[in-house]
């Protein structure tokens, strides 16, 4: 997630400001207080701060179209050339995408047997930035990968010029991909879902659904206590805590109440069932991390026992133009269609 | 046929009579023989129209229902989902329906369901059931068929577009004025027992499907659920005859009347069924 700089404890003097140092603070335009030398917390600013609403609505609506103009053109990338493209070699690694999550639904395979599987949307997923091996941790190369639009208002100034760069519209969620040097994409690039084939296995990182505070029965399966012969006010305790006298403490990680989802967690090696080119939609096998509508990040497996160089997925990512059309949906060889007549088992 | 021959007769005196005789008969001679036809004015005589063939109506093929109906489980549910989950959805299930016909039916109707099963002979699996509920949304809409074989009551919950399914007949289209029938569970046998080899008995195409009133006799209690409190809102037992009129009083203490008046829980479908309903047709009759 690509985090908002901080400004840093900083001095301030009065002159700066230009307005009265007795004036009232209006709370909501001012995010810092200022009498006499003191240290200011945040510097955002936003798009409307300064301007009058009839301009703040024009400016929503002109942003709003020239960023579905800059998605809805398809090109890649637009006015100057691409940057060179790499043949896959033993041990390079390649960009993953940003999706939605839509939801879940039944699939069957041809054998009959019924699994589940999420459906998630790839929607303006574009290149924002490339980190050189220096720039980035000195090992590897990464790239910036950008998800669903979201309007320029409410974000910060250095936000929006790392998305001005690029040519692109800001995003919702940023995240960085490590990459090998054969895998570079020229940012503004979009990204569409035929990057993925079926068959793969992907692992895709989203923050789980928060639950708050909770009890240790719920976030560590706990068997508690009975509900009744006898027991005093202890139904849903954990119980004891450790060995006892010989270490004579708690052991440091000891399972206890505490905050439960809300946090990132990765799902590995999961099936792409299916791909929808046309609407950009990828069947992943089983459930995701993430509420419905959340934005995750997938990538090509780690897994070892996994890794297919059967399949030849497009190397650096899938260019509309330059490969040849693709079919509306791309299923896998196990995977029943629902256009094939009924099975007939034997 | 006696006329026809009599008629043929007739036919080398005068042709005019003949015509005369036919136009009188018509009725009788329509699913036989031969008919001349009356010409309209002048003196030529009519014209062989070879016989009209007979007009077979075979009551239990496949009529295209006129009915305007469309099956639950496209309406989608009230969540905060992107619709192009549910548009897409309903394209799968549209594929599925062309290939595999699924009829219109209701809880109460009986159905016969052959299904795709490795572990039986031939292969083929044939179940027939009364269908008690009908459930889920999109792909993974199920129905339950109820049956009682050789004493011991089985239920079998099948998924409408799951592709082992080979042939969804209706045996018996009717409705009951409940939506879902669990409470046969708890009734007499004989209210759930269908015969294997039941023969379909046919239904128009037109007009309202009708709603069978019956009121069903329960075994003694203990059931599995208290089936006469009003938040199952059963109109098919007969409660009278089990329950007194002090303990349906009583049940009556669990009535939540507020929960009509719930501007919350009003879910109103009728425009997403007329868009869903257009284009569910504009697909399947493509």
């Amino acid at each position: 997630m690509f985090t908002i700089r901080m400004a840093g404890w900083t001095c301030r003097f009065l002159l700066q400001r230009g307005v009265g140092l007795l004036s009232p603070r209006a709370a909501s335009e001012r995010p810092y207080q200022l009498v006499g030398c003191i240290r200011t917390i945040k510097s955002t600013t936003w798009f409307e701060e300064n301007l009058t609403e009839d301009n703040q609505e024009y400016m929503r609506k002109a942003i709003g179209e020239d960023y579905r103009n800059m998605t809805a053109e398809k090109l890649n990338p637009l006015k100057d050339e691409p940057w060179p493209r790499h043949e896959w070699t033993e041990g390079s690694r390649r960009v993953g995408l940003i999706a939605v999550k839509l939801g879940m639904v039944p699939i069957w395979t041809k054998t009959g047997e019924r699994h589940v599987a999420t459906m998630l949307q790839v929607q303006d997923c574009h290149v924002v930035k490339y980190l050189s091996k220096e720039e980035h941790d000195g090992y590897t190369a990464a790239l910036l990968v950008g998800g669903k639009n979201v309007s320029p208002f409410h974000r910060s100034e250095s936000q929006i010029e790392m998305f001005r760069n690029a040519g692109v519209p800001p995003k919702q969620k940023v995240s960085t991909f490590k990459v090998s040097d054969n895998a570079i994409i020229k940012p503004g690039t979009p990204l569409y879902a035929a990057h993925f084939r079926p068959g793969q296995y992907v692992d895709i990182t989203g923050t789980t659904i928060g639950k708050g505070f909770q009890g240790v029965m719920k976030r560590w399966g706990f068997k508690g206590q009975p509900a009744s012969h006898g027991q005093t006010k202890t139904h849903r305790r954990p119980g004891a805590s450790g060995p006892g006298g010989d270490p004579a403490k708690v052991w440091k990680g000891k399972k206890m109440p505490g905050q439960m989802g809300n946090v990132t967690k990765t799902a590995l090696g999961l099936k792409i069932w299916r791909v929808n080119t046309k609407c950009n939609v990828l069947y992943v096998h089983g459930s995701v991390p993430g509420h419905r509508n959340c934005l995750v990040k997938i990538r090509d497996t780690v897994l070892p026992t996994r890794q297919s160089s059967v399949l030849s997925p497009p190397f650096p990512t899938y260019f509309t133009e330059e490969e040849e059309e693709l079919s509306e949906d791309l299923y896998d060889e196990s995977l029943f269609v629902h256009t094939e007549p009924s099975l007939t088992l034997s | 046929m006696a006329a026809c021959a009599r008629s043929l007769d007739k036919c080398v005196s005068s042709i005019r009579l003949l015509r005369i005789h036919l136009l009188q008969n018509q009725r009788l001679l329509s699913t036989s023989a031969c008919r001349l036809a009356p010409s309209s004015d002048g003196d030529k005589p009519g014209k062989f129209i070879p016989p009209s063939k007979p007009v077979i109506i075979d009551k239990m093929s496949a009529v295209t229902s006129l009915r305007k109906h469309l099956s639950p489980e496209f309406i989608p549910p009230r969540q905060r989902t992107n619709p192009q989950k549910f548009s897409m959805e309903r394209k799968d299930m549209i594929r599925r329906r062309k290939v595999l016909d699924i009829p219109e039916f209701y809880a109460g109707s009986i159905l016969a369901v052959t299904m795709a099963d490795p572990n039986a002979s031939g292969k083929v699996n044939r179940f027939v059931g009364i269908c008690i509920q009908r459930g889920g949304k999109g792909l993974g809409a199920t129905f339950i068929l109820r049956n009682i074989i050789d004493g011991q009551g089985v239920e079998i919950c099948y998924e409408l577009y799951s592709p082992r399914i080979q042939q969804i007949q209706v045996l018996k289209l009717e409705k009951r004025p409940d939506e879902n029938l669990l409470y046969l569970r708890d009734a007499l046998p004989e209210y759930s027992t269908v015969d294997f080899d039941m023969k379909p008995v046919p239904f128009p195409p037109i007009g309202d499907i009708p709603v069978n009133k019956m009121k069903v006799k329960m075994r003694p209690k203990p059931w599995s659920k208290r089936w006469e409190r009003p938040k199952y809102d059963v109109q098919g037992i007969a409660f009278e005859q089990i329950l007194s009129p002090e303990k349906l009083e009583h049940a009556q203490k669990w009535a939540q009347p507020w929960l009509q008046y719930d501007m919350m829980k009003e879910y109103d479908t009728s425009q997403i069924q007329e868009d869903v309903y257009k284009e569910v047709e504009r697909e399947m009759s493509k």
